[in-house]
């Protein structure tokens, strides 16, 4: 038997039936989570006590003993039907949603985004954890109509989804990072031809609402996470303090105007190929540079440099080009952010966390409390991006992601009718009136 | 707009609020029929769970927890009282440090089905 948090109980009921053992006996209890006080830990056994020893002794049921397959969980292909507002109403309290409102996913507009991609509808991309549900296209584009994505975008949606399948198995992966007490969200990044022909913001306020692709992307893959993998807030995805980057975080390098290659060329792929690249941060921050120069730049990320396991740090055109102009490579910025972010050995983590993340840090366990360390293990657990308007902000994507080679990028497949598809929506882009 | 045309407009927007057909929205002209964004999923073989046995008296009672800081207080505290209520109860461990890894369906698959063996009954301590 299993002594699980109260707070848990709904998600180990959902762990131990996607596992095939719908009848695993568990215990909620009231030890709090992460309890370091014997007080609470004791209170929490002692109340549980009775219950767990009955689970460990009360003879098994005949459902206990030899549980009943579940029927296939297949449901209905048209669900609904009514207005805007009942069709919006249907899908909150089915908790299908994600409390802004849809756009209701008619055959015809299913229809027209499967005009983006050449697979058909009923292909099995694969089994999406937790639920292992059907990732076919057709509930891919679903998913995509629902969150107001353009047909263009499915090509993105499709790779999007393929690297949730083929995430890292363990800690550095989906499975972890789609449910983690945490609230990681996955940030997107989008490299390569399609991110034009998208449209997807790389410049001022690119993080910010206002882009249909940085929003719609996101957005769909959000509810591809929750509709199709069935991972729910505070049921799988037990997320402590939520996250709002949740709903959308999605941004294109600006290739143009950076002086070094992009990300996807980095990762092995060809610059004229198109890809989606994902990590899943924790915090999103901002700050100046003390000067413009290389110097400014790099003292001021270093000394604003949060802790996390995996890094985007995302460069303005401009900063970028000056960094480049003194001989800065991506791979220096790397070197000299993983070398210098350091903390004191008196804030070690080892000290306060029974050593749980002390791996995380390279070089010794300091011996002294003056002696400092990289918080920053190996040059490789950051990414360094170009992005974003004039102006003099840097900005810090901290989190977790995937162990250096493994997957965390993946091409974006395109129609034979591309070109056709994004002359018919290209234009589908905000045109703001002068005051 | 002709006078006529808004005067007639009117009339019907009158005789529509009085027979309680108006409408604010167009609730009633657009009606979606929609297509469920909610995966299919095959039913998961399910497994039932091991006999339990009848007393904790004598048995050898296995202690099994993840990488979580709690989990091994905890433990430790449900050995102590199990201990307490069943003192011929003999205890052991097993760890399955990695965080969020399931090495006791990797690397630790032997060494786990091993110990699995040689115990009567386990509580687990998983999560947070």
């Amino acid at each position: 038997m299993t002594l699980v948090n109260k707070g848990f109980a709904n998600d180990a009921g959902s762990a131990s039936s996607s596992k095939g053992m719908p009848v695993l006996r568990y215990i909620p209890t009231s030890v709090p989570c992460e309890a370091s006080i014997m007080e609470d830990i004791e209170a929490g056994v002692d109340g549980a006590f009775e219950a767990m020893v009955t689970a460990l002794t009360k003879p098994l049921t005949a459902e206990e003993e030899s549980p009943k397959p579940k029927e296939i969980e297949k449901p209905a292909r048209i669900i609904f039907k009514g207005s805007l507002e009942e069709v919006n109403r249907f899908f909150y309290q089915r908790g299908w949603a994600d409390g802004l409102p849809i756009i209701p996913p008619t055959e015809e507009a299913v229809a027209e985004m499967l005009t983006g991609t050449d697979l058909p509808s009923d292909h099995l991309l694969g089994k999406l954890e937790s639920r292992l549900g059907k990732a076919t296209i057709e509930k891919i584009a679903i998913n995509a109509v629902m969150a107001g994505a353009l047909p263009t975008y499915i090509p993105v949606l499709i790779a999007g989804t393929k690297l949730l399948l083929e995430s890292e198995r363990g800690f550095m992966g989906y499975t972890t990072f789609g449910f983690s007490t945490g609230s990681w969200a996955p940030f997107w990044i989008i490299n390569g031809p399609v991110s034009s022909e998208i449209n997807v913001n790389n410049s001022s306020g690119a993080l910010s609402p206002g882009n249909i692709a940085n929003a719609a992307i996101g957005r769909a893959m959000g509810l591809i996470i929750k509709n199709i993998g069935g991972v729910r807030k505070g049921v799988e995805d037990m997320g402590v303090m939520g996250n709002p980057m949740k709903y959308s975080m999605v941004i294109a390098e600006n290739e143009e105007e950076s002086p070094w290659e992009p990300l996807h060329v980095e990762y092995g792929f060809k610059r004229e190929e198109s890809t989606i690249t994902v990590s899943y941060p924790q915090t999103y921050l901002q700050h100046w540079p003390y000067s413009a120069d290389a110097e400014g730049i790099l003292r001021a990320v270093i000394d604003n440099i949060p802790r996390g396991m995996r890094y985007t740090f995302i460069f303005t055109p401009p900063h970028a080009k000056n960094l480049a102009r003194e001989g800065w490579t991506k791979e220096d910025i790397k070197e000299f952010i993983s070398e210098y972010a350091r903390i004191p050995g008196s804030r070690f983590a080892g000290k306060g966390l029974g050593g749980m993340w002390g791996g995380l840090y390279k070089g010794r366990i300091p011996i002294r409390d003056t002696d400092s360390l990289s918080m920053i293990r190996d040059p490789q657990f950051i990414r360094v991006i170009v992005a974003g308007g004039p102006g003099a902000f840097i900005a810090h994507a901290a989190g977790g992601g995937a162990t250096p080679g493994k997957k965390q990028t993946q091409k974006i497949e395109l129609p034979k009718n591309w070109d056709k598809l994004v002359k018919k929506y290209k234009n589908v882009v905000p045109t703001y009136a002068k005051y | 707009m002709e006078e006529g045309e808004d005067g007639g407009r009117s009339r019907l927007f009158l005789k529509q609020f009085k027979k309680g057909e108006y409408r604010m929205t167009n609730k009633a002209n657009s009606e979606y029929e929609v297509l469920s964004p909610w995966a299919e999923a095959d039913p998961i073989p399910p497994r039932g769970i091991s006999p339990r046995v009848e007393s904790l008296e004598g048995r050898k009672i296995g202690l099994l927890r993840n990488s979580k800081r709690a989990a091994l207080p905890l433990l430790n505290v449900v050995g102590r009282r199990l201990k307490e209520k069943f003192p011929t109860a003999e205890f052991t461990e097993f760890a399955n440090l990695r965080p969020n890894e399931v090495i006791i369906e990797q690397d630790a698959k032997e060494k786990f089905e091993e110990w699995l063996k040689g115990v009567d009954a386990v509580v687990a301590a998983f999560g947070d």
